[in-house]
């Protein structure tokens, strides 16, 4: 079935591309009905599909698309004049026929919808014309339209001897359908297959418009009436013949944009291979910094410097023009508010207009794809809540037609969507005692809450300000969807109201998902990313300007009172390592809302590309990704809207410091531990000699690292360490330094064994943490004395 | 027309489905142990095995599952199956290795503690698992006798299953 697949996926992908074009068409073709071009351009839509799916054996959307075709060719025509009652039916047969054509992306087929209602509306419209409606044959119309009038009549009373057995008319259809099938089966493969998209050209275009004239022709033949037919269609002819030697004309300017349809999985894998080479080019800028540092002046290290920035630069070029390719027009998801706003003012007789600008602007695909949900649930919004009644409207002094406008502009490295509308505004203290009532608030938050806090109630879950639930905005979703969907963008949102004067709502979106700027922080040993777009600011504080209020620690910042959260709280982290007393903190801010977040230190900005941390670890609270760093180690990207909920959580003050490590009694000698960081292993082998007799354990190192590494994994309780001041690697002083740098190990007896004696030397030691100063040589007994004083062995032991 | 490519495409499907099926009744498998016991899985599941390399803790998760690593750019779990099975971690050793199995589109890294051999197995060789640790929740497939020992046979879709 591969081949058939094929067509069909193609004819299902150009059958949405060119119903998306439609909605906005019909909308505006409501408004000027005289518009030949937009006529032509929505009657070969329906052809096309209609062509296509006869050729695919689709028989009910064949059915209704030939009915629509008919009415959209009369007014072609100048037959029917398109008023708001015909555009409705227009506007229902083409809403059946996006049903039908996901029902077919389904299922591969498209039984089981029933179309005939439709159907029928469509002939009365199309035929009843003449008899039922006057206004439709304008008088405005040329002298043809006198000809063909009666014509109308009698075909008009044919429909209703069809209509009276609406199966036969069914059948004939189909057969019809068939038929033409025959002739257009090379040209519709042609269309199906992609070939030469939207646009036919003009020649079958006009064979393709006369036809179905023609060929109802034939049909109603044995019936009465046969009389009236040939009038009827020799004028259209002589019609579509006109229109389409002028539409081409006027259209094909805008036509010859060069483009390749590519599959979206190519471009995704594209974009992963660019990711691969962003992570290569932070590495490489990493190695260019470690090599520059060793080999300073080294004449080749110009040279790599060269590379190292042509490559990074040729990077970041390709990785923007991959983006570029992804990117579509935001244009292509404000094309279907015109006409949501349209049913909508119908349904909620209100009078609306929508402005839309900027639709030109870009994003990448997958954000256009995600942000059309969103945008819907704020627009309903709006229009059910935002704009008023008419006389309402009238009684406030504004003008009876509400507007709402949809803006779409880059921003720095974001795109800004922005809906306003003038209508009516929030109230903060109707949206206070809602969500008092509600109980999404206490009391006490809705007295200091300011009003843009206020604002940020309506995306509480629980809470709709709607008194009566309507079918529009009252679907049982809130707008905390929004939120959550907007901020699974990365994206901000921000609400501005005026009461009375309308309610502007604006929201802020990364360009693309994939490769972000991140502040690189970290926390103990462990390193986390956040994105920068959240990052406001970073400070550096001392401990002491941290104040604890109601079990939560706040900083006072400027003028504000800013909670804080340490990361290590949130994420679990175990303190091993001493914090000094000084803190930086982040400065998170979402929306409306701002938290400060405690790390220990800061690394730097680093652009990362995301990936997603597999099926398996899928929503782990306030992580959104990972990331790939230079040396090749994950680092986690934070999620900071799931950061903000769980800071909530945290009661305890971000500094309070717990100590444990509670020493185990010791029962027996070898209960005692001691390490021994020598890179001799005859001096290992003396001081362990001496230290054997007594029963305790001991542990060998052979230089500072391996010393911290024993340390690190936890295995042993140290009692003491008889540390070597000359090692590779890692010297007796850095080690100490870097062991009193952990709080387990504060109190660890370090004892220097050393043949360095100078006063300096000694005084080094103590700075570094040492207690006890051993020169080499030493007596055993003296070295056990020092070992057994500071591990307060127990005499009985002995 | 339709009908005549309809016709074709059948025509192709066909052909395609009578290429041989061939069923063979040996079983590979790779065995490995954990603590004390020796288990099993099939050697197509398995990505690839490596020796240990650093990793990142993910916070909120359960204790068994260790963290990330990057495996050439992919970041996979990393989940101890000691700790998964109850026993007490272990330091990473010399014999440690990371078993990275795929299925579908999952992949994950679990840790072993010592790595035994690829083995063969007839089909007839490999019993049910125990009635009282049988059913969709186990992550025993079969047992598999060979020789004097018995080796436990891990259901690879369990395994890489989220379970929390």
């Amino acid at each position: 079935m591969d081949e058939f697949q094929e067509i069909l996926q193609d004819f299902l992908v150009e059958s949405f591309e060119l119903i998306e074009q439609l909605d906005q068409d019909l909308v505006e073709l409501e408004s000027r009905p005289e518009d030949l071009e937009l006529l032509n351009g929505i009657f070969r839509v329906a052809h096309t599909v209609k062509g296509a799916s006869s050729f695919l054996n689709f028989d009910v959307l064949t059915h209704l698309t030939h009915h629509m075709e008919d009415v959209l060719n009369k007014a072609r025509h100048g037959d029917l004049v398109i008023d708001a009652n015909i555009m409705d039916v227009i506007l229902e047969s083409i809403d059946l026929m996006k049903t039908l054509l996901h029902l077919i992306r389904d299922t591969s087929s498209d039984a089981g919808v029933d179309v005939s209602a439709c159907v029928s509306r469509l002939d009365k419209v199309s035929g009843g014309t003449g008899e039922v409606e006057s206004p439709v044959a304008t008088p405005a119309v040329e002298e043809p339209k006198a000809e063909e009038t009666p014509a109308e009549t009698a075909e008009e009373e044919l429909d209703y001897d069809n209509m009276s057995d609406a199966d036969v008319e069914a059948e004939i259809e189909r057969l019809l359908a068939e038929r033409q099938e025959q002739d257009k089966a090379k040209r519709a493969a042609k269309i199906a297959a992609g070939e030469s998209v939207p646009e036919a050209p003009p020649a079958p275009m006009e064979e393709n418009s006369a036809k179905p004239e023609q060929e109802s022709a034939p049909a109603p033949v044995p019936k009465p009436a046969p009389v009236p037919v040939a009038p009827k269609a020799a004028p259209a002819k002589e019609k579509s013949d006109d229109t389409v030697a002028a539409a081409p004309a006027t259209r094909t300017p805008a036509v010859v944009e060069q483009t390749i349809r590519v599959d979206v999985k190519r471009l995704d894998h594209l974009m992963n291979l660019i990711g691969e080479l962003v992570l290569a080019k932070n590495r490489l800028i990493k190695i260019n910094d470690d090599v520059e540092e060793r080999y300073e002046g080294e004449e080749f290290l110009e040279e790599l410097n060269q590379v190292v920035s042509i490559v990074s630069l040729v990077t970041t070029d390709l990785q923007i023009a991959v983006m570029k390719t992804r990117m579509l027009p935001v244009g292509k998801v404000f094309n279907k508010f015109p006409r949501m706003i349209r049913d909508l003012t119908r349904e909620l007789n209100k009078k609306m207009e929508l402005e839309i600008s900027g639709e030109e602007t870009e994003l990448d695909k997958s954000i256009v794809e995600e942000i059309g949900d969103p945008l819907v649930h704020i627009i309903r919004n709006s229009c059910d809540h935002g704009i008023e009644m008419p006389d309402v409207r009238l009684a406030a002094g504004k003008p009876e037609v509400g507007t709402i406008s949809l803006k779409a502009y880059n921003e720095g490295n974001a795109i800004v969507i922005q809906i306003d509308d003038d209508g009516k505004g929030l109230d903060a203290e109707m949206l206070k005692a809602k969500s008092l009532e509600k109980g999404v608030i206490t009391e006490k938050e809705a007295e200091i809450m300011s009003e843009k806090e206020a604002f940020a109630l309506i995306f509480k879950p629980g809470f709709s300000t709607a008194a009566s639930v309507t079918s529009v905005s009252g679907r049982g979703v809130g707008m905390d969807v929004v939120k959550t969907n907007i901020e699974k963008l990365n994206g901000i949102i921000d609400i501005e109201s005026t009461i009375g004067k309308g309610t502007s709502l604006k929201l802020k979106i990364p360009l693309t998902l994939a490769i972000i700027q991140a502040l690189l922080v970290g926390v103990q040993e462990e390193h986390y990313a956040i994105p920068l777009a959240s990052v406001l600011e970073t400070v550096r504080i001392s401990k002491d300007e941290i104040f604890s209020v109601e079990n939560r620690s706040v900083l006072r910042l400027r003028n504000e009172v800013l909670s804080l959260v340490h990361i290590g709280d949130i994420f679990e982290v175990e303190r091993i390592l001493d914090s000094s007393e000084h803190a930086y903190v982040v400065v998170l801010g979402l929306g409306s809302s701002k938290i400060g977040l405690i790390v220990d230190s800061l690394i730097g900005q680093e652009e990362i590309v995301i990936k997603s941390l597999g099926d398996y670890l899928t929503g782990v609270e306030g992580i959104a990704g990972a990331t790939i760093r230079g040396d090749g180690g994950v680092t986690l990207i934070v999620d900071v809207a799931a950061l903000m909920t769980m800071a909530k959580g945290v009661k305890v003050p971000a500094m309070m410091e717990e100590s444990s490590s509670a020493t185990k009694e010791k029962t027996k000698a070898s209960d005692y531990t001691v390490m021994i960081v020598d890179d001799s292993k005859t001096d290992r082998t003396i001081m362990r000699k001496a230290l054997e007799p007594i029963g305790i354990t001991l542990v060998e190192a052979a230089d500072g690292q391996e010393a911290l590494n024993i340390l690190k994994q936890g295995d042993h309780t140290f009692d003491a360490m008889l540390v070597d001041i000359e090692m590779p690697r890692m010297d007796g002083y850095t080690l100490a330094t870097e062991i009193k740098k952990y709080n387990r190990y504060k109190n660890l007896p370090l004892i220097a064994v050393t043949s360095r004696t100078g006063k300096s030397d000694r005084m080094r030691g103590v700075e570094s943490g040492m207690v006890e100063y051993i020169t080499k040589p030493y007596s055993a007994d003296y070295l056990l004395s020092v070992v057994q004083r500071n591990v307060n062995f127990k005499s009985e032991f002995l | 027309m339709s009908d005549k490519l309809k016709e074709i495409i059948n025509k192709q499907s066909k052909q395609a489905d009578s290429a041989i099926n061939h069923t063979d009744d040996i079983v590979q498998l790779v065995g490995f142990i954990i603590g004390q016991e020796e288990y099993a899985v099939p050697i197509l599941t398995i990505q690839e095995i490596i020796k240990p390399i650093a990793w990142t803790r993910v916070p909120q998760t359960p204790k068994y599952i260790l963290g990330v690593f990057n495996l050439r750019g992919s970041v996979i779990p990393l989940i101890d199956l000691r700790v998964k099975f109850g026993l007490k971690p272990k330091k990473h050793n010399e014999e440690t290795r990371f078993f990275v199995l795929k299925q579908g589109d999952d992949v994950a890294g679990f840790v072993i503690d010592r790595l035994t051999m690829a083995l063969r197995i007839k089909k007839s060789d490999i019993g049910p698992a125990p009635d009282s640790v049988a059913g969709d929740d186990s992550m025993i497939d079969g047992v598999g006798k060979q020789n004097d020992k018995i080796l436990t046979i891990l259901k690879v879709k369990k395994l890489l299953e989220r379970d929390f």
